[in-house]
């Protein structure tokens, strides 16, 4: 058994995350939040071993050549799950060359693009946001002049090259003023063209040769309406960025219609809506922080909406917009305790940011809690895992220990004394 | 990815539109200048029968006039003052709108009548100053029509100033209020080299601007260093290259020089034509004296022609002669190194580097020339000038001798929680080993944004005399759970969480959806 000493210094953490380990790990004293039925376990131990979580509770034994981890009172949860991001397809902004987010102008394609083919794993922003507690994350492309951003992936933060969870997750698409200014510029030509996709799949559906060999006449192409076959059989879920009660509500109505899978993304007037949004099943990925009226479908907006969402029973999710999808994932525990500042339940905001994103994508069974059998993605907090000033400590991801080093940290050691040296900055802080 | 299209051109004319560069206040020139300044507006309105010609320095003059004040006594509060202090069990007490006295436990004591407020548990601060914000002229809702913080239509646009734009029915302002946000320094964007003028606001709703403008502040410059300029003029006759950036800002140094010099002269020429005595002018009148034939020359002398206004060098040869304090936009730590050279070759002063994420590399030069760093906490990758960004940029710049650093928002969601920002900040400083008490961390929101904008000696601090811009938070302002109570401004409540009548709400708001009251301002 290798005994590591209390995870309390830096510096100790730093060498410990630089080497991933194989074998069982115990996490041992902490508060943890397993977000399973077990709840919060005071004083639990977490067992780690085979990539997933072999045991959690109070007194869990360590097997033999286990590393056991001392987090003297520390707070352990799941892994935290972004419900929404661009991530691994963007390195920074406004630079064609380093972006696969989204297509230009008009090109043909829209629902069938594939967010894998794009999904860097070596991105400087996988382990910075990893070192702030992320370790799966959808990504999404967004859509570029067409409804539909094409199919997001699930990946891990893990950095290795096989790194996607789960492909196709879900079909990203817009309606809103975002799907207006995308068909004629009006609410009317959005849902008639997000309709006319959902008929002609249908059809396409039915007998594909068939089809295929009709007069049409419509612009939209095969490999579009082939890759919205899973949505219109209710297999794939399909984001759809809404935010006024009334976009809303006509989404609601087309999921009655079509018995598609839909999950709201904005929805800062979903509160209006909750009741019904509650009665159909219909998640919600929010930013807890908006509340300006930012345009006409905003006018609604409150930092309630988390809570009062919550409260009628509809699944959240958190996302944030500003920048925070890519390269912020980091800063999602500062939206939930912004959520929870203004009225939800502690546990509803954790669950906001484990459990419910892996349940909207198919993937409860394997992640989002802290159970037997799950996989072994875990963070080790110094504090309050939601409040500013607390940070991730050590994260696991399928059973392993994550490096906390990153680009932001290795430029904080080059550059924390300026004091002129025997040789220029750039020999410095490489390790 | 909501409102993809509208989102990305707006953050584009957002990020394309922030740097100023200000003058930082040193001990006693600041002072000075300012009371030549006001002095020389009296005299703009009180002395119209002079015959020299003076450009009004504050021709749109401020009509804020504080709400009324009660006498307050706050008590039991966690203080942190300002000015590096805290004080555990202490008392504040308002007066007039002005801060009248303040320490621990019970040294302090308020008249009868006085309101109590017992603030036990909860904190104080002086209120929050943003010196980057755009409320009012990128308000909500964002939309062409509103769409009023860059002229993009020449790369120097010093002419502009931004209290022309700003629309005092920005719901954001009210929201800001909700954040503990007092006072503001509202710039132009970044898209041109040189954006255009500023204009400090206290964060009362008012029907004009005027009625907001802080009073006696001084006007500021913004300009923009690095890929907005480029970005936005690359393919409209440039500056296409950092270096034509560059260029761009001497010749536009150059050409303000000239016509302040201009305008000195004249005004030499003309006070020594008229025999009209002013401080500036004592040199002359002596000279004038001793010839003692000034009055007989007059009558053979054409009086002297005053130049041509030029509003663009107007501005510029304000920042030139330190009354408008310089805000320069910029990412990159080399950069920053050339503006403080040029700053040099032209005789002004840089106030703050904003946005800086790289200030970190370039901290001591930047402590070394007195430029505060206003800054985020770990906004950042949104372009490659913004990439190199480090979660403890903040602590570092503070930990440099004399270092002095600002959290600002540049955002009208960001500016709700500056205070969770310092927290971060702070946070990560500690965590590197520097040693940051909250009581020093509340600098970055509050005195030297004060500095940087030269408004220090009214704001700042809860110091006696000063005014009585106070948030009193439901407990530690450096938590995520901390929400400001009360706000007050100069003394008057602005704002309860608690009490919907002291919550305003913006003309654009008034009638919509209601939202039940939430404690957040405005919503």
């Amino acid at each position: 058994m290798t005994a590591l000493r209390t995870l309390c210094a830096a510096a100790a953490l730093t060498l410990f995350a630089g080497v991933a380990f194989a074998q069982p790990v115990l996490i041992r004293n902490a508060r943890v939040h397993t977000m399973g039925p077990a709840g919060v376990i005071e004083a639990g131990d977490v067992l780690l071993n085979d990539g997933v979580i072999q045991a959690v509770g109070v007194d869990v034994a360590a097997p033999a050549g286990a590393t056991v981890i001392e987090a003297d009172g520390k707070v352990v949860t799941p892994g935290l799950f972004a419900a929404y991001s661009n991530l691994g397809l963007g390195e920074w902004g406004l630079d064609a060359e380093a972006n696969d987010e989204t297509t230009r102008d008009n090109f043909p394609l829209s629902a069938a693009l594939d967010a894998t083919d794009a999904f860097n794993s070596t991105s400087s922003l996988i382990a910075i946001n990893r070192a702030g507690g992320v370790t799966r994350a959808l990504t999404a492309p967004e859509p570029g002049s067409k409804l539909f951003g094409g199919q997001a992936a699930v990946v891990d933060l893990s950095g290795r090259i096989a790194s996607v969870t789960k492909a196709r997750a879900a079909q990203n698409a817009v309606l809103g003023y975002a799907g207006a200014a995308r068909a004629g510029d009006s609410r009317l030509g959005a849902f008639a063209v997000m309709r006319g996709y959902l008929d002609e799949t249908k059809a396409y559906a039915a007998n594909p040769r068939d089809y295929k060999s009709r007069a049409r006449d419509n612009d939209m192409t095969f490999a579009d309406l082939a890759a919205l076959v899973p949505v219109v059989e209710g297999r794939q879920p399909m984001i759809v960025a809404v935010d006024s009660a009334v976009d809303i509500r006509g989404l609601i109505r087309l999921k009655t219609d079509y018995a598609v899978n839909v999950i709201v993304l904005g929805g800062t007037e979903a509160w209006r809506v909750a009741r019904e949004l509650a009665a159909t099943n219909i998640p919600v990925i929010l930013d807890p922080a908006a509340n300006l009226p930012g345009s006409y479908e905003d006018l609604g907006s409150t930092l309630a909406n988390a809570a009062r969402l919550q409260s009628a029973g509809v699944k959240i999710a958190f996302y944030n917009p500003d920048g925070g999808a890519t390269h912020n994932l980091r800063l999602l525990t500062q939206q939930a305790g912004n959520a929870v500042a203004h009225g939800l339940p502690y546990e509803a905001a954790l669950a906001a940011l484990t459990v419910n994103p892996a349940t909207m994508y198919g993937l409860g069974d394997r992640l989002g809690s802290i159970e037997p059998g799950k996989a072994g993605d875990v963070v080790v907090w110094d504090g309050d895992p939601l409040e500013v000033t607390t940070r991730a400590v050590a994260v696991f991801i399928d059973g392993r220990a994550m490096s906390m080093q990153n680009r932001q940290t290795r430029m904080r050691e080059r550059y924390k004394s300026l004091e002129r040296g025997d040789l220029p900055f750039a020999y410095r802080g490489q390790d | 990815m909501l409102r993809h299209l509208l989102l990305a051109a707006t953050a584009m004319t957002l990020v394309a539109a922030c740097a100023r560069k200000e003058k930082k206040s040193e001990a006693e020139p600041p002072k000075e200048e300012k009371a030549a300044a006001a002095s020389e507006s009296q005299v703009d309105a009180a002395a119209p029968a002079s015959n020299v010609i003076r450009p009004p320095k504050d021709p749109y003059p401020s009509t804020y006039s504080p709400y009324a004040s009660g006498v307050t006594l706050i008590t039991g509060a966690t203080i942190l003052t300002g000015a590096g202090e805290r004080i555990n069990n202490g008392s504040l007490l308002i007066e007039n709108g002005k801060i009248r006295a303040i320490g621990a436990g019970n040294t302090v004591t308020a008249p009868e009548g006085a309101t109590r407020i017992n603030a036990a548990g909860k904190w104080v601060t002086p209120g929050i100053i943003d010196i980057h914000s755009h409320l009012g002229v990128y308000p909500s809702p964002s939309t062409e029509s509103t769409s009023d913080g860059n002229e993009a239509t020449a790369p120097v646009t010093a002419q502009v100033w931004a209290e022309h734009s700003v629309w005092p029915q920005d719901p954001g302002f009210t929201r800001a209020l909700a954040g503990g946000v007092t006072s503001m320094q509202i710039l132009p964007g970044s898209a041109n080299l040189v954006g255009g003028r500023s204009v400090i606001l206290k964060n009362v709703p008012g029907r004009t601007v005027q009625e907001m403008k802080f009073p006696g502040a001084p006007y500021g410059l913004k300009m923009a260093c690095g890929e907005n300029p480029k970005r936005v003029y690359g393919e409209k006759g440039g500056p296409s290259t950092r270096m034509a950036n560059f260029a761009g800002y001497r010749q536009a140094w150059i050409d303000a020089a000239a016509y302040k010099k201009k305008w000195e002269t004249y005004w030499e020429e003309a006070e020594k034509y008229y025999g009209e005595a002013t401080a500036a002018a004592d040199e002359t009148k002596k000279k004038s004296r001793r010839s003692a034939k000034s009055a007989d020359a007059k009558k053979d002398q054409k009086p002297p022609e005053p130049p041509e206004r030029n509003l663009k060098l107007e501005t510029l040869a304000g920042a030139l002669a330190g009354d408008i304090t310089v805000n320069m936009h910029c990412y990159r730590g080399d950069e920053m190194a050339f503006v403080l050279d040029m700053a040099k070759e032209f005789g002004y002063k840089v106030a703050a580097f904003h946005h800086g994420v790289e200030a970190y590399k370039v901290a001591d030069l930047l402590a070394k020339n007195g430029v505060c760093g206003a800054l985020w906490a770990d906004w950042w990758g949104f372009k490659l000038e913004a990439y190199d960004s480090v979660r403890e940029n903040i602590a570092l710049v503070d930990a440099q001798p004399n270092g002095c650093a600002i959290v600002h928002s540049d955002s009208a969601i960001g500016i709700q929680r500056l205070n969770q920002e310092a927290a971060k900040a702070m946070a990560d400083g500690n965590r590197m080993g520097l040693k940051i008490p909250e009581e020093r961390a509340i600098k970055w929101l509050t005195l030297n944004p004060a500095k940087a904008m030269r408004i220090d000696k009214d704001v700042g601090t809860l110091e006696v005399g000063k005014m009585a811009d106070v948030v009193v938070w439901s407990g530690n302002p450096f938590s995520v759970y901390a929400l400001a109570e009360k706000v007050y401004i100069d003394g008057a409540l602005m704002y309860d969480r608690s009490d919907p009548k002291r919550s305003p709400r913006t003309d654009f708001e008034l009638g919509q959806l209601t939202n039940g009251f939430t404690g957040g301002s405005g919503q």
